[in-house]
């Protein structure tokens, strides 16, 4: 779970009275739960990277009025897992007009090999993002269904039938899969 | 697969690219933090008048020999880091790499002064990340490495310019005489995106993951349309004159700059667009970028007294935008045009061809002032007749720095 106690907070209150070591503590903490949950999302190293990456920069951008009462970790994700959404949606749209190719350009030339789980990454994969997304968060990021629908802004119904449609399209998509 | 199964290939191993995106990352958030980082109110405001004040007293006394040893003591003291005799550009004061068009071609220079001659082209720009240069020559749009190698060429019929690659990477603009057209990053899926347009190099939205692009057309219309979904975003009217669009605020703002003053203020799609600040009677807007903490840096170019005066003024992040506050930067004989920012936001780039001088500056106000001179023969060496000067296409970091 990310980091939700006295050290948070003196971080978030370092950062806002112009820490930048303070900061530095803080992105280091968030950034390896950000990025993954952005990967898993979108299955996409490179838009993974951008979307942490403005997700962070909202954060510094919001730096002065953020409530340093409240955790950061919930409000970084909300963000993380939106834009997550946006782009696999958007990447959906591309596909529509042909553009297979389209991870080739100005993707980082040393894209490296797989090493997330295999039969994970795949299996979501083939769920629709939004199915992905509740996924992540539920199993990833460890938010309670309530949660999520406050943050994601949905009925909490919508989010138990995306989490239930989704663990059952994993499971049958595991269960085609040969060992 | 149980639950806790899932929770386990969730959470356990190393995600492709973690750590190295995350070096990244930071570094991009560290420089947004610093420039995030704002000296109290009244000591800015104090440091602007100060400087506002020796600016002016220096313009007013610059025309004779006392006035000339008060610009050299002034630029002393703002930290003129290259000597008016430098030779040669030795490097870069700011660092990045920039990408220069010249006669020659485009160069790529990087922050020690080192450069190279990419091809005969006519114009460049870079990639978002500075990997590859889309380069124009006639029918031809090409993808370039910055060591010159050619990742794959596009021809078409008409003359093509003013090429643009998308920040997400994935797209590239680029005008066909008077059509508007857009290619995938890898040079294929080439499509019509619009006609009827003005020449005037199409702007990106600057958004990672969507490829929203504004141009502008014949008739004097502004549009921002999504490329992929084609979704026309906005559509106001402007003025005839376009010289140039430039996106500030994360993309909220578009800011249209024509040769003559334009009262826009328009809301559409959740994008104010922003016309030319007003200039006095007969003045002539150059050139004009936008620079860290909301401000906007413009050249006012004066035919009479055939000067130019560089102006900073603040954006201010309020609905309608309101161009307050303006401070000269510098002012100089002839034109000062070509304004480009460091990829920070913090230094502005300007040629000035009457003085045959690369101009970098400091901002905000004046922090510090490098100057390198002999910048036509730089770029034209061993040409024939006056050189041209050369235009600055882009800046973009080091590699590995972003």
């Amino acid at each position: 779970m990310p980091r939700a106690g006295r050290d948070e907070r003196a971080w978030v209150r370092g950062a806002q009275a112009g820490s930048a070591s303070d900061l530095e503590a803080l992105f280091r903490d968030h950034w390896p739960r950000a990025y993954r949950a952005a990967y898993l999302v979108v299955h996409d190293a490179a838009a993974a990277e951008d979307i942490a990456q403005e997700s962070f920069l909202a954060a510094v951008r919001a730096l002065d009025t953020f409530d340093r009462r409240r955790p950061f970790g919930p409000w970084l994700h909300r963000i993380v897992v939106n834009r997550s959404i946006d782009w696999a949606r958007a990447r959906s749209l591309r596909r529509e007009v042909g553009d297979e190719a389209l991870a080739v350009a100005e993707a980082r030339l040393d894209a490296p090999k797989q090493e997330v789980s295999e039969e994970v990454t795949a299996a979501l994969a083939a769920l629709p993002p939004e199915q992905r997304a509740v996924i992540v968060m539920r199993f990833l990021l460890e938010y309670s269904p309530g949660e999520i629908a406050r943050m994601l802004g949905l009925p909490r119904g919508t989010v138990n039938s995306r989490l239930r449609r989704g663990l059952d399209a994993l499971q049958s998509h595991v269960a085609e899969e040969p060992s | 697969m149980n639950d806790a199964e899932l929770r386990s290939g969730l959470q356990a191993g190393p995600v492709p690219g973690e750590a190295e995106a995350g070096e990244r990352a930071w570094q991009v958030v560290r420089q947004a933090y610093a420039a995030r980082e704002r000296l109290p109110w009244i000591e800015r405001h104090s440091r602007v008048v100060i400087v506002f004040a020796l600016l002016a007293a220096l313009a007013v006394g610059a025309v004779s020999p006392p006035g000339r040893a008060l610009v050299d003591t002034f630029r002393d003291t703002v930290g003129r880091e290259a000597p008016a005799t430098q030779p040669a550009l030795v490097r870069l004061p700011p660092g990045g790499r920039l990408l220069v068009d010249s006669p020659r071609g485009p160069w790529v220079v990087h922050a020690d002064g080192s450069k190279r001659l990419l091809g005969a082209y006519d114009a460049a720009s870079w990639s978002p990340q500075g990997l590859f240069v889309v380069a124009t020559r006639d029918h031809q749009v090409v993808a370039v490495e910055p060591d010159g190698h050619v990742r794959w060429t596009l021809t078409r019929p008409g003359l093509v310019a003013q090429a643009r690659w998308a920040p997400s990477g994935f797209r590239i603009a680029y005008r066909e005489g008077a059509t508007l057209r857009v290619v995938i990053g890898n040079g294929e899926g080439d499509r019509l995106l619009a006609d009827g347009v003005a020449p005037v190099a199409p702007a990106w939205r600057p958004l990672a993951v969507r490829n929203q692009l504004a141009y502008a057309d014949r008739a004097g219309k502004i549009h921002v349309i999504d490329v992929d979904t084609r979704e026309q975003l906005l559509s106001v009217p402007s003025h005839r004159s376009v010289e140039k669009l430039l996106w500030a605020e994360g993309g909220r703002r578009l800011i249209v700059l024509s040769a003559h003053p334009a009262d826009l203020n328009r809301r559409q799609g959740g994008i104010r667009v922003v016309g030319t600040p007003s200039l006095p009677a007969g003045h002539r807007l150059l050139d004009g970028a936008v620079l860290a903490d909301g401000l906007f840096a413009y050249a006012d170019y004066d035919p009479k007294a055939d000067t130019t005066a560089l102006i900073q003024a603040a954006c201010v992040t309020s609905d309608p935008c309101l161009l307050i506050g303006p401070v000269r930067l510098f002012q100089g004989d002839g034109k000062l045009e070509n304004l480009v920012v460091s990829p920070d936001s913090r230094w502005l780039y300007f040629g000035w061809p009457a003085a045959d001088q690369a101009v970098f500056l400091r901002t905000p106000g004046v922090r510090k002032l490098a100057t390198v001179p002999n910048i036509a023969e730089e770029f034209d060496p061993g040409g024939i007749g006056p050189a041209e000067f050369p235009y600055v296409a882009g800046w973009v970091p080091d590699p590995g720095s972003s």
